[in-house]
């Protein structure tokens, strides 16, 4: 039987279900090809026009018909080549003849699972309206009411702790004879670093593309070697090379360790030569992009260089389970790796876990308070980033970061602990461009500091998103940008010398505003962390769940 | 003009006067006349400030302790001496008045000044000459300190001379305090001794000039004067070396020095790399060049790249076609001009185009024709029919090899023209009287012009094939040919009816047995008689028909499911009349009383039944060495059997259209001509090309297009195969293909690979699609 769709593309869907419309210029096309040529999706493609034109050029009517055969560029309408709005088409057309349209009305969750394959992809949760961190306002402007400091000529300490901070009386230290402190004998005083409170949160080598990622990492050391901003990142599930494990930069380094446990061999085996400590070992639980949804990275992204870092055979796919195989309590799961993994670096490294957002993140952290080795918590909300996941589990999982934090740092401050065990908020800060706003929201919620993914992706590596829908090709390994991808030909064309040159740029700015926010406030010695009454929001509701002012 | 000088009191009775009060009263008193005052102050604020110009110089001295802003919003003519130490923000906005300190200055000294002359006898707290500006209607602001400054010296500085003297300083390592110059853009600072901190994003140190030096000398003996240590004039002016001078950067400067301190690939190559190694942390991994690739690339960087595809696939119409007919380059060459030599290539493959492809196949071809969904396909039928006249084609000399073909059907005889064409010796043993096979003896003559597959056969027997006509191969033949001939093909098709075993089945006549008897003129007499077909298929169909011919009053064909297809002999079958009656399976057959009885209870008045539900070859002659299933010969694809000397084709391996049989014979010979000659056979294996390669949008629709042979030809899409027509490359903007002739008169289409972006427009455009985008591995 003739196939149905042959007849007249019954059953095709329509270009209006589609999340967006590439508008085609005829006028302005030169039919150079730039577009169909970059095009990630293969969504446009050249195609033959046929023009029928009936004239009647006579004073009385006399038809005559024109036929013209022209070429052009036309939309695919296969559900699998779908424009993502990634726009690079427009990038590089010479004569702006081309450009994708959001369409707002689309219908393209009904289609997106053919195969009975639910949609994946990579991205953030698509929903571009104001998040609640981007509602709060620095409301308490002490001009005269209190010191007034100037950001700009005012030396401030925009530096958070990471660790285990001892209130002075159980820190195991005396007075000794020479009036000089020293620490009692077999006494633990838990390891502290002092950082920068922007991070850059954990993304894999693997999810990242080897240009992207070594571009970061060289920001990073940039911004401590050469400007003093302690910024640090963390290495994300994906193992480390051993150059850079060997190398002193590592101690601006995170290392991760997950369900997939992937290059930690590696690691150990490398244990001995390394000059200098990491910064700190974080234990990945959870994902705020994707709770319950484990990691994957396809076969066609594991090559060589992943393979090798990561201690796996080369094209297979990689999973990182949602959960870990042989923790079955928070007691037993969060005690275990944290002993284990202080164990390896001498118990000279701070450890901590990174959970995502959820309802019960107070009984991780209760848990975490009466054990001595944790060094912080990381909570991961929900509009944080991923490079391949369940549609399902990134739109509608997950818990927001505000109240979820606030609601442990609350609870540290009932124990009177709200200056010892530090807390990390990670997932949707700087979502619409609002970096160091964000951050500082968090931390007079009561952070310590911020974890930022995407918004460092966007800022350094042209990330082409926005909130609607656009692009979150990460886990096809077409990234248009050369972010995401192990693919040489797109990877190449990220120089990692820029990106990293855009993360010293925004990190520099972005303690420019952290001053600038912090600075009316009348605090620069340290961070106003918990300070929640120098914040405001116009919503009656946020206020009172986040125990803030309400101020219209 | 020596005046008086007028006393003004800080206390009047006893008690501090209001700072408004002393105010009014020293404006007053000015007004009055008085240019000389002595202020005896008590803390009153602003003293000295806001004496507007008269032409004079109005001398205030100050004794007592002062308040704040001393002298704030000074006019020029004024002078202002205070004997001791002021209070904070001397010469606050400072327009032009002379201040004269003998003592130390607080915070905020000449805080926004921006003309006049503060002297000061000792040093400056925080925060001095702090946003001081500089009109150029006016000579600039001078500041000068004996000792030193206090932290925050010189914030946001946009104007005037600071002169730091050093002498004595509070802190000896530092004499402008903690982080000096913040912010200042303007005005200069000479300063002597050491200085640390200052903002040096701001400003730089730089040495005086002959000019600096100048003017510094010239200045300082009226300050020092002024403050009374002149005999510190040789210390201060013993050289221009025990001096700095701080300037700001100019607003060229600053943007220059916007951005990184290092630029980053120097850090990378200087620091990264030094430390991780060359090329990175990932330098032993990677194998690619460490360059950047622009997004549009081409060569090898590209993601696709196009190739000319010529003739890859088979055009739909040549795949469908069972024979195998190269329908597309008849008509290429028919398009071209060489009609005859179109028409011979259809003979090559074929020995009765006319009555195969002319009338009775059912032309798979055209069902498949890409023109079809254009208008209407090509008309194969017609062009078949063209070949009747055509002579037969040259046989190749002889080879000295034989061939012993068994059946002189389709597939027999297809098999047959290709190896006699190819020159080798063909025996042909044919059981019936007459070659054909079913064409000739099954087939209805109302189908055709019998005329036209007698035509046919003559022309196959002027190739030079051995006919043994009337010769039935049995056990002992077989053995005989075998071992005559280097290779055996069995053709003898399928002639033994298939019956069913029912009561009264005896009574039952074969359809094929009643075709054969009605094509040789001995049909049955059926006038009026009730016929009843058990089967509903095709040729069921043309037994029906048949009976009509031969008078019968009804037919009525049963089948125990409905017929497969419907096709054009059931619709000329039930045009005479029949009925088709299903489900319904015969249960006996009654001819005594002409009733056939079903299971479902019913029945049919019966004169005559005709059982027609296929044939079955009868094998009876094969050797056990020539493996059989269910009845019928198994064969590879090329024809070939169990004995690698025995081939067979048509519907002794397997029942089927006359085409398949013609098909099968020509690619059994052609594997058996490899086989004799020691060549290789290279079956066709290409697929048919998707429709969706060939873009129908350039050819006009003609929908009731007449045959006729070239026009025909020329609505040939050329699926598949390139007709030359230069579009690709016309339309690549890049130039990037190029056309070549050959030697041989053929040409290709190349791509320039360092000129192609791989942008996929060749294939798109490309009427025939022959151009595919392939991945650039």
């Amino acid at each position: 039987m003739e196939s149905a769709s042959r007849l007249d593309q019954n059953g095709e869907p329509t270009l209006q279900d589609f999340p967006y419309i590439i508008e085609w210029r005829e006028d302005r096309c030169t039919r150079c090809g730039r577009c169909t040529a970059v095009c990630p999706q293969q969504a446009i493609e050249p195609a033959v026009f046929a023009q029928r034109i009936v004239l009647s050029e006579s004073s009385t009517p006399v038809p005559t018909t024109v036929r013209r055969v022209m070429h052009g560029i036309r939309q695919v309408r296969d559900v699998e080549r779908y424009c993502t709005g990634c726009g690079m088409c427009s990038l590089v057309c010479p004569n702006m003849a081309i450009a994708p349209h959001y369409n707002p009305r689309n219908k393209f969750l009904f289609y997106k699972n053919s195969g009975g394959s639910p949609y994946k992809r990579g991205g953030r949760r698509n929903d571009p309206s104001p998040s609640t961190l981007d509602r709060l306002k620095f409301t308490r402007i002490s001009m005269l009411t209190d010191p007034a400091l100037d950001a700009g000529r005012h030396e401030f300490y925009i530096r958070t702790l990471l660790g285990r901070i001892l209130p002075p009386d159980r820190l195991p230290l005396k007075v000794g004879d020479d009036n000089r402190l020293v620490v009692g004998d077999g006494a633990f005083i838990p390891p502290v670093r002092e950082i920068f409170p922007i991070r850059i949160g954990s993304m894999s080598i693997g999810a990242l593309s080897p240009t992207m990622w070594e571009g970061l990492a060289m920001g990073v050391t940039y911004l401590n070697e050469v400007e003093g901003i302690p910024v640090v990142m963390c290495s994300g599930e994906g193992g480390l090379p051993p150059r850079l494990l060997r190398s002193r930069f590592i101690k601006y380094f995170i290392p991760q360790i997950a369900s997939g446990y992937f290059g930690w061999d590696e690691i150990i085996h490398t244990l001995p030569d390394m000059v200098e400590d990491p910064c700190a070992i974080e234990i990945k639980y959870g994902q705020g992009a994707k709770p319950g949804d484990g990691g994957l990275l396809m076969a066609y992204k594991v090559l060589k260089l992943i393979a090798e870092i990561r201690g796996v055979p080369m094209y297979v796919d990689l999973a990182s389970p949602p959960t870990h195989q042989t923790k079955y309590s928070i007691e037993e799961a969060v005690a275990k790796m944290i002993q284990s993994m202080s164990m390896a670096w001498g118990f000279r490294v701070p450890v901590y876990p990174k959970i995502s957002g959820t309802k019960t993140a107070r009984a991780v952290l209760n848990n975490l308070a009466r054990n001595p080795y944790a060094s912080a918590l990381c909570i991961d909300g929900e509009d944080g980033g991923t490079g391949a996941a369940y549609n399902v589990s990134m739109d509608k999982m997950g818990h927001p970061i505000a109240s979820n934090i606030r609601d442990c740092y609350l609870d540290l401050v009932r124990q009177g602990k709200q200056n010892e065990l530090p807390l990390i908020a990670a997932g949707g800060i700087g979502k619409t461009g609002n970096l160091a706003a964000n951050a500082a929201a968090l931390i007079m919620l009561g952070a310590s500091a911020v974890d930022i993914g995407r918004y460092i992706l966007q800022a350094a590596g042209g990330c082409l998103g926005d909130e609607y829908n656009r692009c979150n090709l990460c886990n096809t390994g077409k990234c248009p940008r050369g972010i995401t991808t192990q693919n040489p030909r797109l990877y190449r064309r990220l120089d990692p010398d820029k990106v990293a040159e855009r993360v010293v740029e925004v990190f520099k700015s972005a303690e420019i505003e952290l001053k600038k926010i912090f600075a009316p406030m009348g605090r620069s010695t340290q961070l106003p962390i918990g300070m929640s009454d120098g914040l405001s929001v116009s919503d009656r509701a946020i206020a009172d769940r986040l125990q803030i002012d309400y101020a219209c | 003009m020596a005046r008086e000088i007028t006393i003004i009191k800080g206390d009047l009775n006893g008690s501090r006067v209001s700072s408004k009060d002393l105010e009014e009263r020293i404006q007053e008193a000015i007004a009055g006349g008085a240019r000389q005052l002595l202020i005896e102050a008590n803390g009153q604020h602003g003293i000295g400030g806001r004496i507007w110009p008269r032409g004079e110089k109005v001398s205030i001295r100050v004794r007592g302790p002062v308040g704040q802003r001393l002298g704030g919003m000074g006019m020029s003519g004024t002078e202002i001496v205070v004997e001791g130490s002021c209070s904070d923000d001397v010469g606050w906005l400072n327009c032009g008045a002379r201040i004269t300190v003998l003592g130390d200055v607080t915070n905020g000294a000449h805080n926004a000044g921006a003309q006049g002359i503060l002297y000061v006898q000792g040093g400056g707290g925080a925060r001095c000459d702090t946003m001081t500006k500089r009109n150029p209607r006016f000579e600039p602001l001078q500041s000068w300190y004996f000792r030193d400054v206090g932290d925050s010296f010189a914030e946001f500085k946009a104007g005037g001379i600071s002169v730091v003297c050093g002498v004595d300083p509070r802190n000896p390592e530092n004499v402008l305090g903690y982080r000096p110059c913040v912010g200042m853009v303007g005005g200069t600072i000479y300063v002597r001794g050491p200085i640390r901190g200052y903002s040096t994003k701001d400003v730089h140190v730089v040495d005086l000039t002959s000019q600096d030096w100048e003017w510094l000398t010239e200045n300082i003996r009226p300050y020092l004067e002024a403050i009374d240590r002149l005999d510190y004039l040789d210390l201060l002016t013993r050289s221009p070396s025990d001096w700095q001078k701080l300037i700001a950067y100019t607003p060229a400067e600053r943007k220059a020095r916007e951005g990184l301190k290092i630029p980053l690939t120097q850090f990378r190559l200087q620091t990264w790399e030094k430390e991780v190694g060359k090329g990175g942390i990932f330098g032993e991994y990677l194998d690619h060049p460490r360059t950047v690739l622009p997004y549009i690339t081409t060569g090898a960087d590209r993601r696709l790249r196009p190739v000319w595809n010529n003739e890859k696939y088979l055009p739909p119409c040549v795949a469908a076609c069972p024979s195998g007919i190269p329908i597309q380059r008849c008509a290429s060459l028919i398009r071209g001009g060489r009609l005859k030599e179109g028409l011979s290539l259809i003979l090559k493959y074929s020995p009765f185009p006319a009555t195969v492809c002319g009338h009775l196949c059912p032309n798979l071809c055209m069902r498949a024709c890409t023109r079809g969904r254009l208008d209407r396909p090509l008309d194969m039928a017609a062009t078949g029919r063209l070949t009747l006249d055509l002579p037969a084609p040259k046989p190749a000399p002889p080879t000295g090899r034989r061939a012993g073909i068994i059946g002189g059907g389709p597939g027999g005889m297809s098999a047959a023209w290709q190896l006699a064409l190819r020159g080798h010796e063909v025996d042909l043993y044919e059981a019936a009287d007459r070659l054909g096979g079913k064409v000739e003896s099954c087939i209805p003559r109302e189908r055709m012009d019998h005329e036209v597959l007698e035509k046919e056969i003559s022309r196959f027997t002027e190739i030079g094939v051995h006919l043994h006509l009337g010769q039935r191969v049995d056990k002992e033949a077989f053995q005989e040919i075998y071992r005559d001939h280097d290779v055996v093909v069995i053709a003898c098709g399928a002639h033994q009816p298939r019956t069913m075993a029912f009561p009264g089945s005896e009574d039952v006549i074969a359809g094929i047995e009643f075709l054969k008897a009605v094509n040789r003129g001995d049909g049955p007499d059926l006038k009026g008689q009730k016929v009843v077909i058990i089967g509903a298929r095709n040729v069921a169909m043309e037994v029906a028909s048949e009976a009509y011919n031969l008078g019968a009053d009804s037919v009525i064909a049963v089948d125990s499911r409905a017929p497969v297809r419907f096709g054009k002999r059931h619709k000329a079958a039930r045009a005479k009349g029949t009925q088709i009656l299903y489900p319904k399976v015969t249960e006996r057959y009654d001819r005594g009383a002409r009733k056939i009885y079903f299971r479902d209870g019913t029945s049919l008045d019966a004169d005559m039944v005709i059982i027609s539900i296929g044939e079955v070859p009868v094998l009876d002659f094969l050797p056990r060495e020539v493996h059989t299933e269910r009845g019928y010969i198994v064969v590879n694809n090329m024809g070939q059997t169990s004995d690698l000397k025995v081939f067979a084709v048509g519907d002794v391996t397997r029942p089927g259209l006359i085409t398949r049989a013609i098909g099968a014979g020509r690619r059994a010979a052609e594997a058996i001509h490899a086989m004799m000659m020691h060549t290789d056979y290279q079956p066709e294996k290409r697929p048919a090309i998707p429709y969706d390669r060939i873009k129908l949008v350039y050819y006009e629709v003609f929908r009731d297009r007449k045959f006729i042979p070239e026009q025909e030809a020329n609505c040939c899409l050329s699926c598949g195969a390139c007709r030359d027509c230069h579009i690709c490359e016309t339309t690549c903007y890049h130039g990037a293909i190029e056309r070549i002739e050959g030697a041989d008169g053929g040409f290709e289409y190349r791509v320039i690979d360092n000129k192609c972006i791989g942008c996929g427009f060749c294939a798109a455009v490309c009427p025939c699609g022959v151009w595919e985008m392939e991945e650039n591995i």
